[in-house]
């Protein structure tokens, strides 16, 4: 694949040091008034450069409110949260914002494009925030996601694969330095969702730092080699899995020798 | 299910020796079943004896006989295909049992045990699709169906596991006795 972009090179690290570690989040609390679910209850986590980690957990288990923290779209009660170096309880709204732009790309469950912009409107929406035209880029980015043909349509005419792929490349145009991914294949059927899963698992192999939040452990399993477990608010797992290459006989028997005895 | 059907579902497509039975098979299976050439042999003796398969043809070098299936040997078949896969459900895992035993002893240390377990199972998801990822690459689409049914099973432990974690657990399998 040619005209490849690199994605995920953190370019902006603010004068922290280079080390590994992007995100940290300590002891943060989110409570909701009125008792809403998703609630979090003393949660702290560091995520390092370049991994591509899932959130786990149920429903209103508190994994998205997680994602939104450390995407800069909500504020924890309590605690804090730093991504590359910027605390973000520290930012006030425009700072905030800026940092969403410059830093975070965002695909959700349902896609969220605007329906009145074309597709290509829609990717290059993040640039344009930011001044840059990044119009070569936006095409190079269509083109590497396989939706060129269908650059000058409206969301209303797109499949929900389709949508998805305009979303993911609305959340890279911007070349952010952490990809958050909430439920993306939910509202997919398997072959689109197959397809989403399979080019986050190719940025990752090309640099890109990924969180993705699923109550999936297929799709979190599939390219993630961390899982963090969250229920009623907590995290009660932390589980770094191995991922050798073995052999199919080491990972499924039909039939054993000894059972066949 | 023996090695029987497997054989007589081989023997279908065209006459084999012992040795060709072996290798189709294992690479039907992709590595997943393991057979030697003993149980192969046996099984064709057996399956000649009740009728099902009849050699053909002159032994080969070394003494190879290929055999075919008997009109018999495929309406086995047929009906074997045709039958739903039913009974009693196995199950071959540890788990199970100890589940069973750490609930009637006092220091059974169940919370942990389940989360031992639940990583086991995360591991296993793991190794699943990323052999679920190499089969399809090799083009065993085959091979690939069969460890999707794998990874929605072990996905359906891992449930299992969850929903054990939530309750509470007392000394309840003291009471069956």
């Amino acid at each position: 694949m040619d005209g490849r972009i690199v994605v995920g090179a953190f370019r902006d690290g603010g004068g922290e040091n280079r080390m590994s570690e992007l995100v940290r989040v300590t002891d943060i609390t989110k409570v909701y008034q009125g008792g809403i679910t998703g609630a979090l209850n003393g949660v702290s986590v560091t995520i390092e450069q370049g991994e591509f980690t899932a959130i786990m957990g149920p429903s209103g288990s508190g994994k998205s409110t997680l994602l939104n923290l450390v995407a800069g779209v909500d504020r924890p009660t309590s605690g804090t949260v730093v991504v590359g170096g910027t605390d973000l309880g520290k930012l006030g709204e425009a700072g905030l914002a800026r940092f969403r732009r410059d830093h975070i790309g965002f695909v959700f469950q349902f896609f969220y494009l605007l329906p009145n912009l074309t597709a290509l409107e829609n990717v290059l929406i993040p640039a344009q925030l930011k001044g840059d035209p990044a119009s070569g880029r936006a095409r190079e980015l269509l083109e590497r996601l396989g939706i060129t043909d269908v650059a000058n349509r409206y969301p209303a005419r797109l499949s929900g694969g389709q949508q998805q792929r305009v979303a993911i490349a609305r959340a890279l145009i911007n070349n952010p330095t952490l990809l958050l991914a909430d439920e993306p294949t939910g509202a997919l059927d398997r072959r689109s969702g197959d397809q989403v899963m399979e080019l986050l698992g190719e940025l990752h192999r090309e640099g890109q730092t990924i969180l993705l939040v699923t109550h999936d452990a297929k799709l979190a399993t599939r390219h993630a080699a961390r899982v963090i477990s969250v229920v009623d608010g907590k995290v009660v797992d932390d589980a770094r899995l191995e991922s050798p290459e073995r052999a199919a006989s080491d990972v499924i028997r039909v039939r054993s020798e000894e059972a066949s005895r | 299910m023996s090695l029987k059907y497997g054989v007589l579902g081989l023997l279908k497509a065209e006459p084999l020796h012992g040795y060709e039975v072996k290798n189709r098979f294992e690479a039907m299976l992709g590595g997943t079943w393991d057979v030697n050439i003993g149980q192969i042999y046996t099984t064709l003796q057996r399956l000649e004896r009740d009728g099902l398969v009849r050699p053909v043809g002159a032994r080969g070098d070394r003494g190879k006989q290929s055999y075919e299936l008997s009109p018999a040997g495929q309406k086995a078949l047929d009906d074997w295909l045709a039958q739903p896969d039913s009974g009693p459900q196995q199950l071959h895992e540890e788990i199970y049992v100890k589940l069973l035993l750490a609930t009637r002893i006092a220091n059974g240390d169940l919370k942990g045990m389940l989360a031992r377990q639940k990583r086991a199972y995360l591991q296993r998801l793991r190794d699943l699709n990323r052999l679920e990822e190499r089969a399809r690459r090799d083009g065993r689409i085959d091979l690939a169906r069969l460890v999707r049914g794998a990874l929605l099973h072990t996905e359906a432990d891992l449930k299992w596991m969850d929903e054990l974690s939530s309750e509470r657990f007392g000394t309840e399998g003291a009471k069956t006795e």
